[in-house]
């Protein structure tokens, strides 16, 4: 039984999947929901059957259409690349029961062949071993998420999808500058042959500093996060899920990749520069989170606030503050997609997100507050909860590299997330002075909040599973001390 | 799309006030930064070295397993078919977008003149006995399903243009069914290529011209029918029409 399965090819699998899935929602659209649903429990089940293949068999390396590269393209499969992944399977999952209840007929059309299609571009994103590839991805990811943020209508909405378009082509482009820089220079697009080619010159470093800037502006580091609060506060809920918890990671996880294997050239400023936008990015997102009158803007920029962590581990350059980053990712994907579902769930329950209108919503969503929370805890970085792993392996390889300020940042950064977790709790808690009409919330939701603030929890509990995954393939091994 | 209306005439002239001065610094401090960018960048591609070690000799090599005998066809449908089925799919994916945003409008055009009926009559069918040379000329000489699948677009346009829309019959589910076609038979010869043993789009050689040439056939259909349909600019609406 095992060797049949580890026979199949689950590489490709979880490609096709999700792209047959958008070709069945869109032919047959009043049956979206089903089959949409039904989609996403066969790639939830075909990415478990490929983490257990690599689990036992170790990284993987795939060469479609068996040529190989340089001629052909590789996939590749190892500890980094499964467990985004398994986050994009189980968050995806989370938001595909959601969003069965979330949309009405005329909207789950359009949604259902967006949405696998996005699922699709992640995981091919995920699996590619070749720059040019990463690139139609990233075009196919960029695509999906812009026609997902405008599936709001009004002017606002459009304004901010329209921004984001511009934006995600503007990254795309310089990504693809840097592509054709580095083939001319090496004649090859795989990663790993670009690896054992590389040596630096002019057209390494313009490359480096194009794709570095594309997928910046993509990622949304601070100061190039300006669009991203309108595009996703905008956003329906589901969408608004989808685009904090998976599609700012992705172009994160190329950029990981191209630092860690195709640009491992040490260069110390630039990794403390990244660092010091990390930094203000928490700072600044915090601050801004706190200033918000509306529910869903104030957790998009939350959301800049936790990306800003994610490149406190450059200026490291540890496994450890590699691995801490990683799992601030792991449960920032999952609390932040619960804390938009359970603000989805306020929108849906009392028509607006007005924070100091939430009107004792408590008492008439007590399972949406629930997730808010607990996302909240994870978010906060307190224990148990994935936030509070990341944030102290993060602050173990800060003291052990001995540049401790960035230990400040966490813990500034901690407690800016509480005020405005407590500040929104507070007055979910509160009466509001103008009584609001309600509207009934469909259970689906609710417990689909809940389900992925506890992912987010138990991250904190069961920690040593997620750690083990990272090691596989040792994606960090050109890294130094442990 | 309508033509918007001259702007000279809805701004009035202002005096120079601190907000414009600012713009103005703002905007040389842009042309600035952007100088210095085309200079790193122009200095980044001239000391590129002139030979560059491209894969035209490894693509040479194994040109014969192809199934094709042009070099562009085999490097977009068979080595780096994985690319182009996922380019097929942006393609679908932002006629989708456009899609998602609305039917539309309903417009009756005005009947075309005698020179564009004419015309079209004349030029619709040879776009389409062009795509369907560039389709087949593709395996062995400059041509494609892309280049083919744009000049169907291109007929597709011209027929628009004079004033012809899809009937009610075609709208619905046929339409769709073309839509996806390229992308479509294309998973499905992936996944019958896997279920048979192979690996991800791992023709076996014998077989190689033939999947080839389906894929690029319903690539092309698909092509220049989501180029039309973009065309449009909307989810076209099955009602009472010609």
């Amino acid at each position: 039984m095992p060797a049949l399965i580890f026979d199949i090819h689950w590489q490709a699998i979880v490609i096709l999947l999700p792209l047959a899935g958008a070709i069945a929602c869109f032919l047959w659209p009043q049956r979206g929901v089903q089959l949409g649903l039904i989609s996403a429990l066969g790639i939830v089940a075909c990415v478990a059957a490929l983490g257990w293949q690599v689990l036992e068999l170790g990284a993987q390396r795939y060469a479609v259409g068996g040529w190989g590269a340089p001629l052909g393209i590789d996939l590749y499969a190892d500890g980094l690349s499964l467990l985004m992944l398994i986050v994009t399977a189980v968050v995806g999952l989370g938001i595909s029961v959601y969003s069965s209840g979330y949309f009405n007929q005329d909207r789950a059309r359009h949604f259902w062949p967006l949405w696998m299609f996005l699922w699709a571009a992640l995981n091919a994103l995920f699996l590619s071993a070749d720059i040019f590839n990463l690139y139609v991805s990233l075009e196919l990811m960029g695509l999906a998420a812009v026609a997902l943020v405008a599936l709001t209508k009004g002017a606002d909405a459009l304004t901010g999808a329209m921004r984001y378009l511009l934006v995600s082509l503007l990254g795309s482009l310089f990504f693809l500058l840097g592509v054709a820089l580095l083939y001319h220079s090496f004649g090859s697009v795989d990663i790993a042959l670009l690896a054992e080619r590389m040596e630096p010159s002019p057209a390494v470093w313009a490359a480096m500093g194009l794709m570095s800037a594309g997928l910046l502006l993509k990622t949304a580091l601070f100061p190039l996060h300006f669009w991203l609060p309108p595009a996703h506060a905008s956003a329906p809920a589901p969408v608004s899920a989808l685009m904090s918890a998976l599609v700012v990671k992705a172009s994160f996880y190329i950029l990981l990749r191209l630092w860690l294997e195709i640009f491992p050239l040490t260069n110390a400023a630039l990794a403390q520069f990244l660092g010091l936008l990390g930094a203000a990015a928490v700072l600044w997102g915090g601050l801004q989170a706190l200033r918000q009158t509306r529910l869903k803007l104030l957790i998009a920029y939350s959301t800049v606030a936790q990306i800003g962590y994610l490149f406190l581990a450059f200026p490291l350059a540890s496994i450890i503050g590699w691995k801490g980053a990683l799992y601030i990712l792991l449960s920032h994907a999952a609390a932040k997609a619960a804390m938009f579902m359970a603000a989805g769930n306020i929108l849906h329950f009392g028509g607006h997100d007005r924070i100091a209108d939430l009107d004792r919503v408590v008492q008439r969503l007590p399972l949406s507050i629930t997730a808010f929370a607990l996302a909240g805890v994870s978010i906060m970085g307190l224990p148990p909860s994935g936030g509070f792993i990341g944030k102290w392996l993060l602050l173990e390889a800060a003291i052990r590299s001995a540049q401790w300020w960035w230990g400040i940042i966490l813990i500034l950064g901690g407690l800016l997330s509480a005020a405005w977790v407590f500040k929104v709790i507070g007055y979910a808690f509160t009466p509001a002075e103008v009584p609001h009409e309600a509207r009934v919330v469909p259970a689906t939701m609710e417990w689909a909040a809940l389900a992925m603030a506890l992912v987010a929890i138990l991250l904190g509990l069961f920690t040593s599973w997620p750690l083990a995954l990272m090691d596989i393939g040792l994606p960090f091994a050109g890294e130094g001390d442990g | 799309m309508q033509q918007s209306q001259p702007l000279k005439k809805t701004i009035n002239p202002k005096p120079m006030t601190e907000g414009v001065k600012k713009q103005l610094l703002f905007r040389l401090l842009l042309v600035a930064l952007l100088s210095l960018l085309a200079t790193g960048l122009g200095y980044a591609v001239l000391s590129l070295p002139s030979s560059a070690p491209g894969l035209s000799e490894l693509v040479a090599e194994n040109l014969e397993t192809s199934g094709v005998s042009n070099p562009v066809t085999a490097v977009l449908l068979n080595f780096r078919a994985y690319d182009t089925l996922l380019e097929l799919g942006v393609l679908l994916l932002a006629l989708l977008g456009v899609w998602s945003f609305g039917a539309v409008p309903e417009r009756r055009e005005s009947f075309p003149g005698p020179v564009l009926d004419t015309l079209s009559r004349l030029l619709v069918p040879l776009l389409i006995l062009v795509a369907g040379y560039l389709l087949w000329v593709g395996a062995h000489a400059p041509g494609g399903a892309f280049q083919a699948g744009s000049v169907l677009g291109a007929a597709g346009v011209l027929l628009l243009l004079a004033g012809w829309r899809p009937g009610a019959r075609f709208v619905g589910l046929p339409l769709r069914i073309t839509l996806v076609a390229g992308l479509g038979v294309f998973v499905i010869v992936s996944a019958v290529l896997i279920l048979v043993g192979g690996r991800l789009l791992e023709y076996p050689p014998s077989f190689a011209a033939t999947l080839i040439l389906l894929i690029e056939a319903a690539a092309t259909l698909s092509i220049g029918i989501t180029l039309a349909a973009l065309f449009i600019g909307g989810r076209p609406e099955a009602g009472p029409n010609n």
